[in-house]
């Protein structure tokens, strides 16, 4: 953190700084401007609720320190971590369920043997206002296989940082799909790192959000080794007054020839007084490299509204199955019950704020 | 059944009138056709027949079955009958044809006070009217309209318009793009839909399109108003003489 200026109560509270809009990292979602010293979870811990498969089982270990600040309020408020080590060769039709996460703070260890295969359906939400810091860890051994899914829901006062740090060996592969409809001040951050070569890796997301809504879909991808192929496709939709952030950095290292990277974030804004922040980057030191990115922010296509109404279709349903369509894209290749579910959340959303 | 009279336009914010003391009658059971040079104001007379943004309606008014036509909103005017099939038909992406048909289809039945199709009584009849176009089923599960070929697009109108069954149909040169072939398959669903009760406006740069679908009356629209007037021949003496002779 740069100087200090003097501590807010919530951060006297928490003993020490929260991320800020002068922290270039931070600067569209600023933690300490949001957060009131009677948050409930300020200084508490979270406890998470896990549904996992009979032959897994949730273990607490000793809390070790991180260096960024969100992980240090972790390590200070969570008390022991949460645990699940998941053997090598792994395989399971059930899925694993990580909800309860709607106030305080927490860590938890997900850690996939070599081989292993994992599907973790995660699900951020709160109902009440609320201070939530989740940070969790996934290392996928060598050739294990993710299958991340997160939805998030906040109350329209709240507060939730979640950071996500996904340690990739050689040929690991990490499918993830997040879709936000949002909270008083949102991030989903992921950091991916392949540690070895020939990642995976698809880390796609959508927001939707209205009135004072804010999501931050922050992600880096840290390259370290060659062959890795990147796909990652965000969508946003906002309205009202509220606002969407994108910020996505692929960083392709001198070691990591052959990687195969494509970035997109594609927003679209209903109303005149939403607000979308967008900073794709990529920086990249090794020389055989396919890396592209792409970012638009647009509104709907009147032409095409007008020839929907033209053929009986009113504007409010026009704009829905317009928007519904730009969207779903991003979820194509989720599994078929995850989709269902979202798309239902989407339309749900949709007959609301079109 | 439609009814314009002495209607004026403008398109951006009143800069240029484009329709300029219009006025015509069409009575249901009845095709007639508009034929006129480039700039005349073929497309805008569709547009602010079917009430498109941006065109802005000065003066006249449009009397549709009875009712005024200018007060309705497009889907209004939609679920009432009136259909346009495009100049240049939008392409819609990531909605598949059918799932937008049904739409169409079940929001102006719900408009209208109907019960709406269930999903078997819509598929028979979008599978029998697209073998009929010679549609590829394949087709209407693709988001409609995109990299579909011109002549696609068009076929895909008249695929629109025949499950729709509107009372009141408006072609704004739905010959651009057609081949011989394409163009009589087109002209048989169009022909197929003629009858005592529905009426048709027949928009076109050129005669060929009459020889399929044969007017009752042929106008011809020049600097925004009908410049004259007269039965299916006068199309052949446009296509041989052209507009000069209408030249302000």
């Amino acid at each position: 953190m740069p100087t200090q200026p003097n501590l807010t109560e919530a951060e006297t509270r928490l003993g020490g700084a929260l991320p800020h809009r002068r922290v270039e990292a931070w600067k569209w979602t600023d933690v300490r401007n949001s957060v009131k010293e009677t948050a409930s979870g300020l200084v508490s811990a979270c406890e998470p609720v896990f549904e996992l498969p009979s032959d897994l089982s949730v273990n607490r270990a000793v809390n070790t320190a991180k260096d960024h600040a969100m992980g240090t309020l972790a390590h200070n408020f969570s008390g022991e971590s949460y645990l699940i080590d998941v053997p090598a060769g792994y395989q399971s039709i059930d899925v694993v369920r990580l909800s309860g996460l709607s106030a305080g703070h927490a860590r938890i260890f997900i850690k996939l043997g070599k081989s292993a295969e994992l599907t973790v359906i995660e699900d951020h939400r709160s109902d009440e206002a609320g201070f939530v810091n989740i940070e969790v860890n996934y290392d996928l051994g060598e050739g294990a296989s993710l299958t991340r899914t997160m939805t998030h829901r906040d109350h329209a006062q709240s507060t939730r940082i979640v950071t996500s740090q996904i340690n990739a060996w050689a040929s690991a592969k990490v499918i993830q799909h997040a879709l936000s409809f949002g909270g008083g001040l949102s991030r989903l951050e992921t950091n991916v790192a392949a540690l070895g070569e020939g990642l995976n890796a698809q880390i796609h997301g959508a927001y939707l959000l209205n009135d004072q809504r804010h999501t931050d879909m922050t992600s880096y991808i840290d390259l370290g080794a060659p062959d890795g192929v990147i796909r990652q496709t965000v969508k946003g939709v906002v309205t009202d007054k509220a606002r969407g952030v994108f910020q996505g950095k692929f960083h392709v290292r001198r070691p990591a020839q052959h990687t195969d990277a494509e970035m997109r974030h594609d927003a679209l804004m209903l109303s005149d007084t939403s607000e979308i922040r967008a900073k794709p980057e990529l920086e990249i030191y090794a020389d055989d490299v396919e890396c592209a990115h792409g970012n638009t922010l647009g509104a709907l296509d009147e032409s095409a509204l007008f020839y929907m109404r033209q053929r009986g279709i009113p504007l409010k349903e026009a704009r829905a199955l317009l928007t519904e369509a730009f969207v779903a894209e991003v979820f194509d290749d989720l599994a078929e019950d995850r989709r269902d579910d979202f798309m239902t959340d989407i339309r749900t959303w949709l007959e609301a704020n079109s | 059944m439609l009814k314009i009279n002495n209607l004026t336009a403008t398109v951006n914010e009143g800069a240029m009138t484009i329709l300029n003391g219009l006025s015509l009658d069409i009575p249901a059971g009845e095709v007639h056709a508009i034929m006129g040079p480039n700039g005349a104001g073929k497309s805008t007379l569709s547009y602010v027949l079917t009430g498109r943004d941006g065109y802005d309606v000065t003066g006249g008014s449009v009397e549709y079955m009875g009712k005024n036509l200018l007060d309705m909103e497009p889907e209004e005017r939609a679920a009432a009958g009136l259909f346009l099939s495009f100049q240049y038909p939008l392409e819609i992406p990531g909605v598949p044809t059918m799932t937008f048909l049904r739409t169409a289809v079940n929001a102006q039945l719900k408009a209208r006070g109907a019960e709406e199709l269930s999903a078997p009584e819509f598929l028979k009849k979008a599978r029998k009217i697209a073998a009929d176009l010679k549609i590829k089923p394949d087709m209407l599960k693709r988001p409609l309209n995109v990299g579909f070929s011109g002549g696609e697009k068009k076929r895909m109108e008249i695929f629109q318009m025949m499950m729709l069954e509107p009372k009141f149909i408006v072609m704004d040169e739905t010959d651009s793009g057609l081949d011989v072939d394409a163009m009589r398959i087109v002209a048989d669903g169009v022909n197929a839909l003629r009858s005592p009760d529905r009426g048709m406006l027949v928009i076109t740069h050129y005669q060929r399109l009459l020889d399929y679908i044969v007017p009752d009356k042929v106008h011809v629209l020049v600097a925004g108003r009908i410049a004259e007037s007269g039965d299916a021949d006068l199309a052949k003496k446009l296509e041989a003489e052209g507009y000069d002779a209408y030249a302000a």
